[in-house]
């Protein structure tokens, strides 16, 4: 899954088709160019205390969604991912939940 | 100084005095080590995301205030000692606040550069070459 990429560009510009393309078997290429909701919206806080926000990156199981479905930029994903976990050692977000 | 911020959970059956008691003595021991409280929320009673101590709420408290790592010892300490308070976490801010404010500059400054009614012409400045690729990557982005 590591691409070498050069200096971080904002995700839009990114072509994100190859590595779904590998994802998916080599079924679609540029199957919908996803952009990053963060980039786009240019959301700059992304704080473990904004449980909705987060919601809508966690599964029903409360799994973290990745970022090739989710479609966010690498950096994003590392906050986020990082704040989703703050926020499960707070109890506002749950490790699992029952399917 | 380093500005930190601390929520904790409290025991949500307690009264209202006793969880007084504790943030004056949090005050107490900020203000002994030479810091400054920014903010104090009281969040009040919500549901747990999973039963924490067989307690499926809690009663929430934000704590915001800038001092020094040795002060933020002392806290969780009293914070782990105290019987009603249930869970604590302690996250470092300032420098997400310095990120924050540098990204809100960078995006005015931005805005004051463009012309006016949102033409995308792709911009030249003198300086930052960064910027411009940044900038011209947006505008790009936007068509």
């Amino acid at each position: 899954m590591a691409e070498p990429r050069g200096r971080p560009l904002s995700a839009s510009q990114r072509p994100t088709g190859s590595d779904k393309a590998i994802a998916t078997g080599k079924r679609q290429y540029f199957r919908r160019r996803k952009v990053c909701r963060f980039c786009v919206e240019k959301i700059d806080d992304i704080n473990y205390k904004n449980v909705r926000l987060l919601s809508a990156f966690v599964s029903e199981r409360g799994k973290i969604t990745p970022r090739r479905i989710s479609g966010v930029c690498t950096p994003h994903q590392r906050r986020l991912s990082e704040a989703i976990k703050q926020a499960r050692n707070i109890a506002l977000l749950p490790f699992a939940s029952p399917l | 100084m380093r500005i930190y911020e601390e929520l904790f959970i409290v025991n949500p059956d307690s009264a209202e005095e006793e969880i007084d008691q504790l943030v004056e003595q949090l005050r107490q021991v900020i203000a002994d080590g030479g810091g400054a409280i920014e903010k104090v929320e009281k969040w009040g009673v919500r549901r747990l995301a999973y039963p924490v101590q067989k307690h499926d709420d809690g009663y929430y408290i934000l704590l915001q205030f800038g001092s020094s790592p040795d002060t933020v010892k002392e806290i969780e300490r009293r914070l782990r000692v105290a019987d009603q308070v249930l869970k604590f976490i302690t996250v470092r801010i300032d420098r997400n606040l310095k990120r924050l404010e540098k990204r809100k500059k960078q995006r005015e400054k931005r805005a004051a550069r463009k012309p006016p009614p949102a033409s995308p012409v792709p911009q030249a400045p003198a300086a930052e070459p960064f910027e411009a690729e940044v900038a011209a990557g947006e505008s790009e982005a936007e068509k």
